[in-house]
């Protein structure tokens, strides 16, 4: 069992090394074949890790720090929640990777590429099969260092490296507060391995310390996953390859953050504040990414607008206590996320490079494989009965509600608009993409691109089965395995049908109404567009946050950077040293005047210095 | 009487020798400068050092002063042809280091020791002579080699291109 | 006789006479001239210590002290002699190539 764990983190590391080193001078196929066969046979381990498990496994590879008071080896921890989680990341990877064989076909940078995807998966592993709270640090700042290197993977376009830079500062700002929950975690137990920490915590941790680590915690989290208020990097990210928004910004970095909470859940649920803010933070997030996608025309920001919505969603599920549920929809997500961008990467290929939604259309019949393939991942989204997204969001649902108390229903409330609003937005895109006849002509997509939505799309569809409900005749097998490791969290599900039956009827009304809006009378949809030019330019920026966090700290940083180089930096330091400079020269120039040449001036100098003894001594006679 | 003698000596010797350190005709200094050594001479001779007295009217005086006419009368120098400064701004700052020594001199000198009771020794030329060549034979020729070397520099210095 | 201070502040007045006038006056010639006065008044200091203490070593030291002075006034002179050869002029305000 160690060995294949051992395997599985491996493979992609060395996968990562040969391509980094020595890929520049291999050729492509080799490049190509490296880096897929490294996560595919990741992929295979841990699928057999997976049918072998038997219970909860501890294991330590070797030492790493370790000072006389503290100790941090590198220690892996498997169970449940980290072999679905490896599972998803290795399955979902291979596949992105096949995908970008084709999709990179004619790119250059090819082993650089290949380098950093496996690099970031096995920085994925590491995070999720860490033992200790400094070793998943370690994953987290890796995927963090190869989210920023593959956004700006064309660095050469400037944007493309200011989205980059983008991303990793602010989910720079959001490690800070991990780090620093992670030092009070230590302070706190007196060690930094998980499962210590938890059990220590439901032994003896105040309930106010754990209110404040839990919302360190979730700040550090909503950094990594793109909530709010650190969400602005998410849709500028969109500038990088399309495979690297499905792999990192869909399926796995964004979903570090849920996994965060997941795994300090124990901690977190002391404090009924914290798990408050949770989910507050993870519904509002929601509904305002909704309303956001509803305005934008780059089909890839509308997809990174709905990442940010779904995973408020976990974060709403990890706050009532519904680990199952959450675990359940960051599984179906990366699947029809994934599904979504592919499939995306696919119609901008096929669109010649066009990203905006209102220049295609009548793609339907042109590429009917594509038209499928996303009409899938669409349902999946908008939580069409019977398909894994409708099964995952509802089971969220309905612990929020089963919570009871006025907040949670107000959030439950939210929530469910958010689901109409993502119904509308998603269809829309599938309108004006595949339906009518306007757009031009598509090229020809690459096999290898097509091949792998297919998968992703059954899965999606199919997903539900993971943890189909009983009242569906499911056999809820997520929960069993989770439950058996004391892994559920504490939600209870009531009113599971009711909820169920508002969230097909929310689901048949949007597509209604989006039909309406898009199909029927498109001219009434531009009249109204007309009308509300401000609405739309404030959804379409993202509720204006972006230029509200210039205003806020990057102009008055950029005034006392300036204000620093200028007044304090050229004014006063160069200046005080040319002018010690000038200074010291003009003295020169006026000692030199001493230097007459003149024997008169000497002698008188000679004499001078003679008057000066003479005065010394009579001085110290009397 | 000879106290009397001294001072007057003094007073001449001094007013010669700051009416030749200010004259601008140099064959007028030189004069005025011959003046204050016959004073200084007889200074020495009252101070009992008959032989030097005679040899600072002979090699001063006589010969050095001598050598200086020479040379001036040699050189066609010809009128100065700068303006005349203000008085204060040439002799000023010489003036006030000078005066400086002098009164830092003067202070010092004030509380040295008194004269000896009996009166002056008078050093008569044998006396003189002996001293010299018994005690200081070697001083004797380190000076000659002295003038030697100032006779080959002079020489040097002096020949025609 | 008067006592040895007096001796002693003639000899520094002359010796700042001396000074005085190699200091200020631009001709060589004038400098030479000071250089001599204040040779001079060592000279009397010297022959004052040797009355005071009844020692023909003061005035064996006034000897030499006149023979480096012929020597060093004839050197003197002829380095005037040759400057004036060279520059035409015994102003030593203009022998100022070593200015700066």
């Amino acid at each position: 069992m160690q060995k294949y764990i051992t395997l599985i983190l491996i493979l992609p590391l060395i996968g990562a090394l040969v391509n980094g080193v020595a890929g520049w001078k291999l050729p492509r196929r080799v490049v190509a074949a490296v880096g897929c066969a490294s996560v595919g046979a990741s992929f295979y381990f841990a699928w057999k890790a997976f049918s072998l498990m038997g219970g909860p496994v501890n294991f330590k590879l070797g030492d790493w720090l370790s000072v006389s008071w503290f100790s941090a080896p590198m220690e892996f921890h498997y169970d449940a929640l980290s072999a679905t989680m490896a599972l998803m990341v290795t399955g979902v990877s291979f596949l992105i990777h096949v995908y970008s064989v084709g999709y990179m076909k004619d790119e250059e940078g090819y082993a650089r590429y290949f380098t950093l995807l496996n690099l970031f998966v096995s920085s994925m592993l590491i995070l999720v099969l860490a033992a200790n709270l400094p070793l998943m640090y370690i994953g987290w700042e890796g995927v963090g260092f190869c989210s920023y290197a593959l956004i700006g993977f064309w660095y050469k376009d400037t944007a493309n490296a200011d989205a980059g830079r983008k991303a990793f500062i602010v989910t720079r700002i959001g490690d800070v507060a991990f780090g620093v929950a992670l030092i009070w975690l230590f302070y706190f137990a007196g060690s930094t391995s998980i499962s210590v920490v938890n059990e220590q915590a439901v032994g003896s941790m105040p309930v106010s310390t754990a209110t404040f680590i839990g919302i360190l915690l979730l700040f550090g989290a909503a950094g990594k996953s793109a909530q709010l208020p650190l969400s602005v990097w998410l849709p500028d990210a969109m500038a990088g390859p399309t495979p690297v928004s499905a792999l990192i910004h869909a399926a796995t970095m964004v979903t570090a953050g849920v996994y965060l909470l997941m795994r300090m859940f124990p901690v977190i649920h002391l404090s009924e504040t914290a798990m408050a803010v949770t989910a507050g933070a993870g519904a509002l997030t929601a509904f305002y990414a909704a309303t956001c996608a509803l305005a934008q025309r780059d089909i890839k920001k509308v997809l990174a607008y709905s990442t940010i919505s779904q995973i408020g969603y976990m974060f709403m599920g990890v706050g009532a206590g519904a680990l199952t549920g959450s675990l359940f929809h960051l599984l179906t997500h990366a699947f029809f996320k994934a599904l979504l961008f592919l499939t995306a990467g696919c119609i901008i290929h096929a669109m010649k490079g066009e990203r905006d939604i209102y220049k295609m259309g009548g793609l339907m019949t042109k590429t009917p494989v594509l038209f499928w393939c996303f009409l899938a991942g669409a349902l999946a989204l908008s939580a069409a009965p019977g398909t894994g997204g409708f099964f995952s969001k509802d089971l969220i649902q309905a612990a929020t509600l089963a919570q009871g108390s006025a907040y949670f229903t107000t959030l439950w409330v939210l929530s469910e608009v958010t689901a109409f609003i993502t119904t509308i937005y998603i269809f829309r895109v599938v309108y004006l993409v595949f339906a009518g006849e306007s757009g031009p002509a598509p090229v020809k997509t690459p096999r290898l691109m097509t091949v792998t939505l297919v998968p992703l799309a059954v899965m999606s569809l199919a997903g539900g089965m993971i943890n189909a409900p009983e009242l569906w005749g499911g056999t809820q097998r997520l929960a069993t395995i989770l439950a058996s490791q004391s892994l559920a969290g504490s939600a209870h599900v009531t009113h599971e049908a009711f909820v169920q039956a508002v969230g097909a009827f929310l689901f048949a009304a949007g597509v209604a109404y989006s039909h309406y809006i898009y199909a029927v009378n498109p001219e009434a949809r531009v009249k109204r567009a007309y009308k509300y030019p401000g609405l739309i330019a404030f959804l379409n920026s993202g509720w204006y946050l972006d230029r509200l966090y210039n205003i806020i700290f990057v102009t008055p940083y950029t005034r006392l950077s300036v204000f620093l180089w200028k007044t304090v930096d050229e004014a006063a330091l160069d200046y005080s040293f040319d002018s010690a400079g000038t200074g010291l020269a003009k003295a020169g120039t006026l000692l030199r005047a001493s230097v007459t040449g003149r024997a008169s001036t000497y002698i008188l100098a000679v004499l001078a210095g003679a008057a000066a003894i003479m005065v010394f001594f009579t001085w110290s006679a009397i | 009487m000879s106290a009397t003698l001294f001072y007057i000596l003094s007073l001449s010797t001094v007013l010669a020798t700051l009416m030749a350190i200010t004259r601008r005709e140099l064959v007028h200094a030189i004069a005025y400068l011959v003046l204050s050594f016959f004073s200084i001479a007889l200074i020495f001779y009252m101070m009992g050092a008959p032989l030097i007295a005679a040899l600072e009217v002979i090699v001063y005086a006589g010969a050095i002063m001598v050598l200086f006419l020479f040379i001036v009368m040699m050189l066609e120098m010809g009128v100065p042809k700068a303006a005349p400064k203000p008085f204060l701004r040439t002799w000023g700052p010489a003036g006030f280091i000078a005066l400086t020594i002098l009164v830092c001199t003067c202070v010092l000198f004030a509380s040295g020791p008194g004269m000896p009771a009996d009166g002056v020794k008078f050093i008569s030329p044998r006396t003189f002579g002996h001293t010299l060549f018994s005690g200081y034979a070697l001083a004797v020729e380190a000076v000659s080699l002295l003038l030697l070397f100032a006779l080959v520099g002079a020489l040097y210095l002096g020949r025609r291109e | 006789m008067v006592p040895f201070s007096h001796i002693l502040i003639l000899a520094a007045i002359i010796f700042a006479l001396g000074a005085a006038c190699a200091a200020v006056r631009r001709n060589v010639l004038m400098i030479l001239v000071g250089v001599e006065v204040m040779l001079n008044a060592a000279g009397l200091a010297f022959v004052a210590g040797s009355m005071r203490w009844g020692m023909p070593e003061g005035q064996i030291f006034v000897l030499f002290l006149m023979a480096m002075a012929a020597s060093e006034v004839s050197v003197g002179l002829a380095l005037v002699v040759y400057l004036h050869r060279r520059k035409k002029t015994v102003d030593v305000d203009d022998y100022d190539d070593m200015k700066g």
